[in-house]
């Protein structure tokens, strides 16, 4: 009890309290520009953290993850622009609603599933990432490879439409990571004689260039939609479409439980994401309503719940592969591992032994987020439905100046920009012909890691009968081809009915 | 129709052989005594892109001679857009280097306002100030550090 005094007074000092509150703030008013994500609005506040502790520099990018999630239905809702993927299906349910005049109802509603979620989520997170990490210290490197390889595959098979675009998407980030001195000799590889690249591309110029700048040239691109969106929401003056009645609890409660259940489950495996979470809970409650179409024509409360309950389960639980074993499991997870490298913390199972205050600071940390959305979501509602209305012409520039800042900051100055340009038409590229940048951004983060493992496993192994030595490697391994086989069929089959529709 | 994925496996599939046969034989030292070669997981990786990148053409190939569509085709918009930020950024990277700081923070605020179609001169002045002045306050004043 003695040491754990200290890890509250630092998780609830005024000084990480007060970065807790601008992430979550400044996550839910970028997540209710139209058009902008959570992936976005984590990558451009990279260098904030750069001063910070390591523990407020957590909590901060946490809470801005969070309040993003939760934020991107605002647009959903009010305009049919959800700010990401995971929120369309809150907008099918959400925007019928508004257009009845019931946006405020839906707002609100959407908040509370969304703060139940993310706490549930939390909870989980909490309860087994320390177990899993325990399991995880007696992995070995032939282990370790074949789990990487399974993560990879999954991975790549689930981010995109496509199996092949998604294995070659993480290949290539595997390959960009194999960039500068080499770990074994020290020789310079793929350098082109450039000193800069020494110690490898650095990744926050990488990541905003692939999440961030990408999405701006998509956007400024898509302008003119956005603009007549923006003109057209109208607000509403009814008393009760600012209120959730009970009976309104009564029909979203279930539609709830099942999102947090959905989402926490979604979450801990790697690469599903959360579009793919709200998708589920969505279709789960659509159909045991039995309302069918009716969800999407009039609109349905429980169907923002049954969404956002699972959209913002997922973020917390896609922490407990990175904090277990140290794989990122999604896009925030990744940025996330940069954010720890930058603070000299290297995420996985011994992040539980070597830096225990500081893993159990970020765990209240994420329940004061929690909190904080709340208050948040409940208090700023007006202005964030106001704040959907700013020009894209204002919102983008801002976008794509902050980018600039952040990758000049920690990609060693102009050098930094410029890799930031080239992964960003390189991310444009990839957004538009469905090459999962995900994938590339999660191969480029544990292309160290996996040589590293895979180096090892060739010392250790010397014949291949030695495998059987190795079961849990062997049943990843498995575990991989089986996944090649399995989600390709899925992807053709999926291909095939779009086609014959 | 578009053909997408058919240009984009060539591409891949010349990357992929240009890798193998250029690029990694030449930036790659042999290793000395490691007992692995630096080159191998680079070679792996480049295998694998160039045999999914005959995958990639393959499929796309089939689905072009079936009369479906191999890809996806992006609105002159957004190729326009793309080009308009490298621009700017490009620009704002030579007055940095050659101008100043200032300027080029500018250039690559008011650049990107004025091709989404911004022409209120409050705004367009009153943005990048707003920005710079935020920028050096939160930087300088409040986390302490230097930008330049």
């Amino acid at each position: 009890m003695d040491s754990f005094l200290p890890v509250l007074e630092s998780a609830f000092s005024p000084g990480n309290l007060a970065w807790i509150l601008f992430g979550v703030t400044l996550g839910y008013l970028v997540g209710a520009l139209p058009g902008l994500g959570k992936g976005t609005a984590t990558a451009v506040a990279i260098p904030l953290t750069f001063y910070l502790s390591p523990l407020a520099a957590i909590a901060f990018l946490v809470g801005i993850a969070k309040g993003s999630t939760a934020g991107s239905a605002v647009s959903a809702i009010l305009l049919n622009t959800p700010g990401e993927p995971s929120s369309t299906p809150t907008a099918m349910a959400g925007y019928p609603l508004a257009r009845a005049g019931k946006a405020q109802k839906a707002l609100k509603m959407g908040l509370f599933a969304s703060v139940i979620g993310d706490l549930f989520s939390t909870i989980v997170l909490i309860l087994v990432a320390q177990e899993l990490a325990e399991y995880a210290l007696g992995i070995g490197p032939v282990e370790l490879t074949g789990i990487l390889a399974f993560s990879m595959v999954f991975i790549a098979g689930l981010s995109g439409r496509s199996m092949i675009k998604g294995l070659i998407a993480g290949l290539f980030g595997i390959l960009v990571s194999c960039v500068g001195l080499e770990v074994e000799t020290g020789s310079p590889r793929l350098t082109f004689g450039m000193i800069e690249v020494y110690d490898g591309l650095p990744l926050i110029p990488v990541a905003i260039g692939m999440l961030a700048l990408s999405e701006m040239m998509i956007q400024i691109g898509q302008r003119q939609r956005l603009q007549e969106e923006a003109d057209l929401l109208r607000g509403s003056g009814k008393r009760e479409d600012r209120i959730v009645t009970l009976g309104d609890w009564r029909r979203s409660a279930r539609a709830i439980l099942r999102g947090c259940l959905i989402g926490t489950g979604v979450g801990i495996l790697p690469g599903l994401g959360a579009s793919v979470g709200s998708f589920l809970s969505y279709g789960a409650e659509r159909k045991a309503s039995g309302r069918g179409a009716d969800f999407e024509e009039t609109g349905a409360i429980e169907g923002v719940a049954a969404a956002e309950s699972a959209d913002n389960a997922v973020v917390p639980a896609s922490f407990v592969p990175l904090f277990a074993i140290g794989i990122p499991g999604s896009v925030i997870a990744a940025i996330l591992i940069g954010a720890f490298t930058i603070q000299g913390i290297t995420p996985g199972p011994l992040l539980f032994l070597e830096n225990r205050d500081l893993i159990l600071g970020v765990y209240m940390s994420m329940i004061a987020a929690s909190l904080f959305l709340l208050l948040i979501g409940y208090f700023g509602q007006n202005v964030f439905a106001r704040i959907v209305r700013i020009s894209p012409a204002l919102v983008m520039p801002i976008v794509v100046f902050l980018c600039c800042l952040g990758a000049y900051l920690q990609g060693g100055g102009a050098f930094g920009i410029g890799v930031m340009v080239v992964f960003g038409v390189i991310g444009f590229f990839a957004k538009k012909y469905d090459f999962s940048f995900v994938t590339f951004l999660i191969g480029f983060v544990i292309g160290p890691s996996f040589e590293l493992s895979l180096r090892q496993t060739l010392g250790l192994v010397t014949d291949v009968s030695e495998l059987l030595d190795h079961p849990v490697a062997l049943a990843f391994a498995a575990l991989a081809v089986f996944g090649v086989w399995r989600l390709t069929v899925l992807q053709r089959r999926q291909r095939e009915a779009i086609v014959g529709d | 129709m578009p053909k997408s994925d058919l240009i984009a496996g060539i591409v891949l599939l010349v990357f992929g052989l240009a890798m193998l046969a250029v690029v990694i034989p030449t930036q790659t030292s042999e290793g000395g005594d490691a007992t692995i070669s630096p080159a191998l997981l680079p070679q792996i990786c480049s295998v694998g892109i160039t045999g999914l990148a005959v995958l990639l053409t393959l499929r796309a190939t089939g689905r072009l001679r079936r009369g479906i569509a191999a890809g996806v085709a992006v609105p002159a918009a957004e190729w326009w857009a793309m080009l308009a930020v490298v621009l700017a950024v490009g620009g704002a990277i030579a007055l940095f280097v050659w101008v100043s700081p200032a300027v080029a923070a500018v250039l690559l605020i008011v650049g990107p306002m004025l091709y989404m179609g911004e022409r209120r001169i409050w705004l367009l002045a009153g943005v990048p100030a707003v920005l710079l002045v935020g920028a050096w306050l939160l930087f300088y004043r409040v986390l302490g550090t230097a930008i330049v």
